[in-house]
């Protein structure tokens, strides 16, 4: 697991973080990013790009976004 | 789709390009009326000074926030533009036409074009209205989404009343209430719909980018909500010629004092203290914010008429420092993300798209541009001094634009697309 935390930095910066981080995947491997916002022009890149992603809302300024390139990793069954 | 959102919703990058590329020429035109004829340009209702506030306002002002609200809707709004393209490419195409037509009519006094100008400033701002208001409406509940709501009402009021305004023009006869109407007519377009979408824009956008403390829920639910209720009533008292009407002006006023104060506060203890010029100008634009209110109070109180055309110009440079430090931030972030969102592995970096000194060469100008200009409200030979230093700014910010997008077009044709199968094993 590729650990993001971008709660301290400002736009863009973690968008860019999350993007270059995203680019070098391989394998199985999944980013777990921790935002205070819901990114969401970020998930259209990761689609676009053969991505997937699972967004959580933990508290009102605290998300946590699971990414991979992988076609066969479950999103859905990482312990939050 | 997921969590009910659609993640393909961003307009095209020509949409919400062409209204940011267009807002520079516009400012040379600007800045070459005021450098030219800087005696005439700050005498009220002279034919050179409504010509210049009109390309100001809707040339300049209105053009960027057209860009910006083509952007925000779709990805706040959480349902796209249709066919944001083509709406892009008429509303901005008639938006043109219609500003050049106004401020062609104004300087030749030329009833003709005032039905001109009339019909395609009509057209192009209503049907933004129709287009935008019913997905605003319809979709998610943002407090950035519903002060966007009241500032297109507003503008479809302003409008609305500029058309009755432009058939008195063109029919060279003016009614009872030509009076009563330009003051709601430029009340709402100040305030409704300039000052109301950057407060809201604001709501979003500063705590985003700069990591501040959030606005007090108050603050979103009911700031703007009184502000627009405000305007109803002094529209209402003005019509109506009803005493006290100054009553509205300074609620209106508290609460903008408030705006500034809780900003203020909010970009003066933000948690990470990163030197970026979007914030310069969003201080120094909030400082203007706060003369052009010191000068309207002056010249409510006391009268002296020279204090009037300085609170218009101390508005219009606010609302031109915010743009100018959306647009620094905007542009580059729409080049990146278009290049990435198509698959470029070399998307340059939001820093590299417009350089830190370019940015910062645009803020001084603009610094200049702004002092020059409000001492020269006061003292006229300044004033082209101050469009001198505009213009230079203007061309600065065009040439910014332009190389942005011939790098986003460079890339297209050359770069090297993202292989989504490459590294999956």
């Amino acid at each position: 697991m590729i650990l993001l935390d971008t709660r301290e930095l400002d736009h863009p910066i973690p968008m860019e973080m999350a993007v270059n981080a995203f680019k070098k995947l391989s394998g199985d491997e999944v980013i777990q990013m921790i935002h205070r916002r819901e990114p969401i022009p970020l998930f259209e890149i990761i689609l676009k790009n053969g991505g997937r992603f699972r967004s959580i809302q933990l508290e009102e300024n605290l998300w946590h976004i699971y990414i991979t390139r992988s076609k066969t990793v479950d999103l859905e069954a990482i312990d939050v | 789709m997921y969590n009910g959102l659609s993640f393909e919703q961003a307009p095209p990058i020509s949409a919400v390009m062409r209204f940011f590329l267009t807002v520079p020429i516009f400012g040379i035109m600007l800045t070459l009326l005021v450098g030219f004829h800087p005696d005439e340009i700050l005498i009220a209702s002279h034919p050179l000074s409504l010509a210049s506030i009109h390309v100001m306002f809707l040339g300049v002002i209105t053009m960027a926030m057209f860009g910006a609200l083509f952007q925000m809707q779709s990805v706040l709004g959480g349902c796209s533009i249709p066919n944001a393209a083509g709406n892009a490419f008429l509303i901005h195409l008639f938006l043109s036409i219609g500003t050049l037509s106004l401020g062609s009519a104004f300087l030749f006094v030329s009833p003709p074009l005032f039905v001109v100008a009339a019909v395609f400033l009509g057209s192009s701002i209503l049907y933004t209205a129709k287009l935008i208001l019913p997905l605003l409406f319809r979709g998610s509940s943002h407090d950035t989404l519903r002060g966007m709501k009241i500032a297109l009402i507003c503008l479809a009021i302003v409008v609305l009343l500029g058309i009755v305004m432009a058939s008195e023009y063109a029919n060279e006869t003016f009614g009872s209430l030509h009076e009563a109407i330009r003051t709601i007519h430029y009340s709402f377009g100040l305030i409704g719909w300039i000052a109301v979408l950057i407060i809201a824009v604001a709501f979003q956008v500063v705590e985003m980018f700069y990591v501040t403390a959030p606005y007090s829920s108050w603050c979103k639910r009911y700031g703007l909500l009184i502000i627009a209720v405000s305007l109803g009533l002094k529209a209402f008292w003005t019509l109506l010629s009803l005493p006290f009407v100054w009553m509205f002006d300074a609620l209106i006023g508290a609460l903008l004092i408030g705006f500034i104060a809780t900003t203020m506060k909010r970009l003066l203890n933000r948690k990470r203290r990163v030197s970026d010029v979007s914030i310069w100008f969003w201080f120094f634009g909030i400082g203007l914010l706060f003369v052009s209110l010191s000068a309207y109070t002056i010249y409510s109180l006391s009268g002296i008429e020279l204090f009037q055309p300085m609170a218009l110009v101390a508005f219009a440079l606010f609302a031109l420092s915010i743009i100018l430090g959306m647009i620094g931030k905007i542009v580059p972030f729409l080049i990146w993300f278009h290049l990435n969102a198509a698959g470029y592995m070399d998307t340059p970096i939001m820093s590299n798209i417009i350089t830190h000194t370019r940015a910062k060469l645009l803020f001084v100008l603009f610094v200049s541009t702004a002092l020059f200009t409000l001492v020269g409200s006061l003292y006229h030979p300044f004033l082209s001094i101050g469009a001198i230093m505009g213009s230079a700014m203007f061309a600065l910010l065009l040439y910014n634009i332009f190389t942005a997008l011939a790098l986003y077009a460079h890339t297209v044709r050359f770069g090297v697309r993202f292989d989504c199968d490459t590294e999956i094993r």
